[in-house]
């Protein structure tokens, strides 16, 4: 048997269907290295036909329901096939594939379970400036909770070790999840580092946040601030 | 000392004991989720028998109009009830989220293995009739 790749990339989709020909095309070109898996959370746009098409690994449901499951499902397949390393990116092409390697090496040094990449650790802007008002405060909020400078509480792109995957494949927070995962990793004591990265903008099409959607995810972080640092701690075996 | 509003309660009170016990018969409703229903249909009885018990109770409360406790523990029950619903659905929509994640994990599965079952017989003419029986 052929030796497995060692790292995926995890690319949680829904009606990317326009952007990810080039995402997945610049992620072949540049880390030929990484196995692929989109995830894709019920598109309406064709998506499936181009996964057909596009030969890569896929997991799909026929209706929506959040990004969080999407990654969810993800992690624990890439825990059931034995992956060393998984990279969540997003499927509208603003992570650079360049970062990757960035993101990686905390991981590959053992300096972390979870590495996330963050737009703003230094502030001399990139293309997307400055944290927004609203995530300027997550992160405040989240730094106090967590007891740890977080400083790109909404950012999309991170890395995984095994145990983080073993973990996150049964505990990754559903919904709007990337706030509650920051608060979930703290309460569990995996150990995360952030790495700057370079922000681009989405290729094309809009963010699938809509006001009533981002009220409704605000409402579910708020939630979660005061619920999750209250949680029982996940057991976890340690070999 | 009967009354006409201890009569209709206990009325109402039989009929849902009854109602419950028919939708247990007919496998509408499942043994696990009765309990709550069979409980709240013997309490609601109960204090509909004992008046005595209600009068007391809303004396000490300092309810004027005793059969208006009857009507908080009603209220009280369907607050329980609607919890325990809300409690169920929790727990079968975490079911149903971790059956279509793992029945779309199978499906990918058995996607890849077919690729590379066609691949090894794509690769080596002639013997892809031999895959599954082996060497």
């Amino acid at each position: 048997m052929t030796t497995r790749p060692r790292v995926l990339a995890l690319i949680p989709a829904y009606n990317e269907a326009v952007n990810l020909p080039a995402v997945i095309g610049d992620l072949r070109r540049r880390r030929p290295d990484l196995e692929i898996l989109v995830v894709d959370d019920g598109s309406t746009d064709g998506t499936v036909a181009l996964l057909r098409r596009l030969q890569v690994r896929w997991l799909r449901w026929p209706e929506r329901r959040g990004v969080g499951s999407a990654i969810r499902a993800g992690l624990r397949y890439a825990d059931n096939l034995g992956f060393e390393a998984v990279v969540r990116l997003d499927a509208d092409g603003q992570h650079d594939i360049q970062d990757i390697a960035r993101l990686l090496l905390p991981l590959h040094m053992d300096a972390a379970d979870v590495v996330l990449g963050s737009r703003f650790i230094s502030m001399d802007a990139g293309d997307e400036g400055r944290p927004g008002p609203v995530q300027r405060t997550l992160g405040a909020v989240l730094s106090v909770l967590t007891q740890r400078v977080v400083t790109d509480p909404t950012s999309g792109f991170w890395a995984m070790s095994p145990r983080a995957v073993t973990l996150l494949a049964e505990h990754h927070p559903s919904g709007y999840p990337e706030p509650e995962l920051h608060l979930f990793l703290s309460r569990n004591a995996l150990r995360l580092v952030e790495v700057q990265v370079r922000s681009q903008a989405r290729l094309s099409g809009r963010s699938s946040l809509t006001p009533v959607r981002l009220i409704a995810a605000g409402a579910r972080v708020l939630l979660a601030l005061l619920i999750v640092p209250l949680r029982a701690v996940v057991s976890q075996s340690h070999d | 000392m009967t009354d006409r509003v201890q009569v209709v309660a206990f009325a109402g009170s039989a009929l849902l004991l009854l109602l419950v016990l028919e939708l247990v018969r007919r496998r509408r409703l499942s043994e696990e989720y009765s309990a709550l229903w069979i409980v709240s249909a013997s309490v609601l009885i109960g204090i509909s028998l004992r008046r005595d018990l209600i009068d007391s109770s809303a004396q000490w409360m300092g309810v004027y109009y005793p059969p208006a406790l009857l009507l908080l523990v009603l209220v009280g029950i369907v607050c329980v009830a609607l919890l325990s619903i809300s409690v169920i659905l929790s727990r079968q929509r975490r079911q149903i989220d971790r059956l279509t994640e793992e029945s779309a994990i199978l499906a990918a599965e058995l996607r890849e293995l077919r690729w590379e079952v066609r691949e090894r017989s794509d690769g080596e003419p002639g013997q892809r009739h031999t895959d599954e029986s082996g060497p």
